[in-house]
């Protein structure tokens, strides 16, 4: 606490700069198909060299917040998510750019984000000691169970037919497996290529499967000279503002908590608490069909990632996902080691970085606000010409992430895939879950039972995983009951139309 | 006032070049690319962008470092055999390089590039929570030889687990060596007890150390580290297991000789820099420089003894 006030006393003027660079830099990258929050900040890594060390941290950590708001833009504007975390965003997000509400739905993300971003910020300043302990107390069958009840979400995700989303899950996870074995080190699925070695990418399957394969689609369907709409901001008016509240909130929490965890990065945030506001909202039935609800919950919950992930980075110095292992990068450039000693030692950095924090969430909503008009003129162009330029962007976004034709190859492949899935109405969001969730599961699977010695009794010995298991037993139980009871019903209902009918 | 720092520096490398560009012959080209396998703020990009401020004036040239991430290093080697050997490219060498080699059939190897000089080998020590009841390296395997080890590392394909493999050979236990996804993993289950033991270098631990929430047990260099003199090595313990986790610089091959004396003699020069060696000694380096005489076969030994290892434990056929 007196850290932040000594900052907030000395203020410099370059701290709020670097906050507002950062989050613009971050909306931008983010907004990129393919650019990563991870290599958004890599990419200005080489340029805080020559920075100060509070100003360069802020700056990084800054894009990292603007990178997790810009992921949804291109989710709702085109069904291509930035990032991984913004796939739950494409569902609603996209639907409701269908009935001409592109504005209100940047605009609930853009609000959903800020309001994430701050409360991580509350957690990561009031918080950091007890949350920082519990990071701690997962070990390997935690994980495992973690990941599970991320994959126990599949089944209110499959949409019409459980099974297509089992098997679409399925391909997920052979995904998953292939290169370098978490455990033995043996390669596999590589046929000698190196390419494979460090596995495939989930962004680049996420690109391909959503972005590719609608440039496909569209390139078949007739052009319709659509209506210009007036590209108009448009954020929740008090009577919306108040139905976001609990989507909100369930966004918060689980992201809150995903932060803390190394994994995921914000994707098993995001789904769960989708998969929850849509449980506990009133409107279950808009959720799939442009619902409000359906993009606040995880837009706010990737936000809050963004901040509570800093948590166990500063706390153990032990980075959760890519985004802030580059964050830690940036600690060691200038000399600072992440971990116990950084507050006693650095307290000065880490108040200006708490301080820089603020300005950047607030910055969000201004920065957010004024690139707006642009992405709504921009997606308002014909067709045939837009779909050229994202073809282009996104190719050449996935090209200069490792300068490599190999990783071209892969989102044309998955994109080639995504076309037929999307013929044959196979849903794309188990897929993608299956494929970042696989490696996890897999891994923890394998390394829990090393520690036991093939014991699988260790999965109920420890307590957290005992609990994580229960409930994703009790939503994978509760989620098939109401579809065997709508199925049931429906049919009732036809057979009582064909007795009256008659 | 932000930027006096960087003023000086500037200042200082312009004075520098001045004074070098007297003195030393001209560099053929401008500009030479470092291309590292490690991303941004990586191990081998800290350390290759800290080297450059003090070679880049040495040797009259201006230095880029240049991320090439694709493929575990296979795409970094692949664009180094590829180049002309004017001077203009090199690669910074690690264990991964030649691991990548010998676990995947890449189109370039370690052996179609040129080992040009080594500068340091990284410290690997083993560690427990400071919460633990093991004192001594002895108690960890005590209690392997009672009931059942559970030692961590980094990686499946990496010199931790090498060497975990290696002391495991060494004392014939059967000590469940369980691999994890990078340092920051292997730490936590280490501090919350899930394992008795974990391999990692110096740097990526001394905050918890300092902190006091982990305990050294031993280290698995040569000779004591001259930063924990009380920490016995592994050898002295009688286990005969040492790490050499190198990095050096490779090159193209058909560097003319006049370019690989003068690299060897900017590198000597930039070690003894009382600047740079504040830095590393900082960074837990330690220095352990090998001329271009030597490091070919120092690489060669490395990789045969490296690929027994991988064939014994199953990894490669």
């Amino acid at each position: 606490m007196d850290a932040i006030l000594t900052s907030l006393a000395n203020l410099e003027f370059y701290l709020v700069l670097a906050a507002v660079l950062g989050v613009a830099w971050g909306i931008v990258g983010g907004a990129l198909p393919g650019i990563s929050p991870s290599i958004t900040m890599a990419l200005l890594l080489p340029f805080t060299y020559a920075l100060e060390p509070s100003i360069a941290i802020v700056l990084l950590a800054s894009t990292y917040v603007g990178a997790e708001y810009g992921g949804s833009i291109p989710a709702i504007l085109i069904r291509t998510p930035g990032t991984n975390a913004a796939a739950a965003s494409v569902i609603d997000g996209y639907e409701m750019n269908k009935q001409g509400k592109a504005g209100l739905a940047l605009g609930i993300s853009l609000y959903s984000g800020v309001i994430g971003s701050l409360v991580g910020l509350s957690a990561l300043v009031l918080f950091s000691e007890p949350l920082a302990r519990l990071a701690l107390a997962f070990t390997p069958p935690a994980y495992f169970a973690l990941g599970i009840l991320g994959l126990s979400v599949i089944v209110s995700l499959s949409g019409e037919s459980l099974v297509k989303g089992l098997i679409a899950a399925l391909l997920g996870l052979m995904i998953s497996t292939i290169g370098t074995d978490p455990v033995s080190g043996i390669s596999r699925f590589t046929f000698g290529v190196s390419d494979l070695l460090s596995g495939i990418q989930p962004i680049l399957i996420m690109v391909g499967l959503f972005a590719m394969s609608e440039l496909l689609k569209q390139a078949s369907a007739q052009y319709e000279i659509r209506l210009k709409t007036i590209p108009r901001i448009q954020f929740p008016d008090n009577k919306l503002k108040k139905r976001l509240i609990l989507p909100q909130c369930i966004g918060a929490l689980f992201g809150g908590f995903e932060g803390l965890m190394p994994g995921a990065g914000g994707t098993i945030a995001s789904f769960m608490s989708y998969n929850e506001a849509k449980r506990w909202s009133k409107s279950k039935h808009e959720f799939g069909k442009g619902s409000p609800e359906g993009i606040a919950a995880p837009e706010t919950a990737n936000n809050t990632v963004a901040e509570t992930s800093l948590i166990p980075m500063l706390s153990f110095g032990i980075p959760g996902s890519n985004s802030t292992a580059i964050l830690l990068g940036g600690f060691l450039i200038h000399g600072l080691i992440p971990g116990p000693m950084l507050f006693a030692r650095s307290g000065d950095i880490v108040g200006d970085l708490y301080v820089g924090l603020f300005f950047a969430a607030i910055a969000l909503l201004f920065i957010g606000i004024a690139i707006m008009p642009a992405c709504i003129w921009l997606v308002n162009q014909p067709r045939p010409y837009l779909n050229a330029f994202i073809m282009v962007l996104i190719m050449s976004g996935i090209y200069s992430i490792n300068n490599s034709l190999f990783e071209l190859s892969v989102v044309l492949v998955a994109g080639i895939i995504g076309y037929f899935m999307r013929l044959l109405r196979f849903p794309f969001l188990p897929t993608v879950l299956g494929l970042v969730l696989g490696f996890m599961i897999e891994s923890n699977f394998r390394r829990s039972l090393l520690l036991s010695g093939d014991e699988l009794s260790i999965f109920f010995n420890d307590r957290i995983s005992l609990v994580l298991l229960s409930v994703a037993v009790l939503f994978i139980i509760g989620s098939l009951a109401k579809r065997f009871i709508g199925f049931l019903f429906t049919k009732l209902k036809s057979k009582f139309a064909e007795n009256t009918g008659r | 006032m932000i930027f006096t720092k960087q003023k000086a520096a500037i200042f200082l490398v312009l004075i520098l070049n001045l004074s070098f560009s007297i003195y030393a012959q001209d560099y053929p080209v401008d500009t030479i690319t470092i291309l590292t396998h490690s991303r941004p703020g990586g191990g081998s990009d800290v350390f290759l962008r800290e080297l450059s401020r003090y070679l880049g004036p040495e040797l009259g040239a201006n230095i880029i470092v240049k991320n090439v991430t694709g493929g575990s290093g296979a795409s970094a080697i692949a664009e180094l055999a590829r180049a002309k050997p004017d001077g203009s490219k090199f690669y910074a060498t690690t264990p991964t390089f030649i691991y990548t080699s010998l676990l995947s059939q890449p189109a370039y190897t370690y052996q179609d590039v040129d080992p040009l000089v080594n500068l340091f080998f990284d410290p690997e020590l083993i560690y427990t929570a400071a919460n633990s009841p093991f004192q001594t390296l002895e108690d960890v395997l005590n209690k392997a030889r009672s009931s059942r080890g559970l030692w961590g590392a980094a990686n499946p394909g990496s010199m931790e687990r090498q060497s975990l493999e290696q002391l495991k050979l060494a004392t014939g236990l059967n000590a469940a060596v369980i691999s994890h996804e990078g340092g920051g993993d292997l730490i936590i289950n280490v501090l919350n007890g899930t394992l008795d033991i974990g391999v990692g270098e110096a740097q990526e631990l001394q905050s918890q150390i300092e902190a006091g929430s982990l305990r050294i047990l031993a280290t698995l260099s040569d000779t004591r580290l001259a930063q924990f003199p009380e920490i016995p090595t592994v050898q002295e313990l009688g286990y005969e297991v040492v790490v050499r986790k190198f990095r050096g610089i490779a090159a193209p091959k058909g560097l003319a000789p006049e370019l690989i004396l003068r690299w060897e003699q900017a590198i000597q020069s930039v070690l003894e820099n009382p600047d740079y060696q504040a830095s590393y000694l900082a960074d837990n380096l330690r220095l352990n420089y090998i001329n271009h005489a030597d490091y070919q076969g120092f690489i060669d030994d490395f990789a045969l003894e490296t690929q027994s290892y991988l064939r014994r434990v199953g990894i490669i056929e």
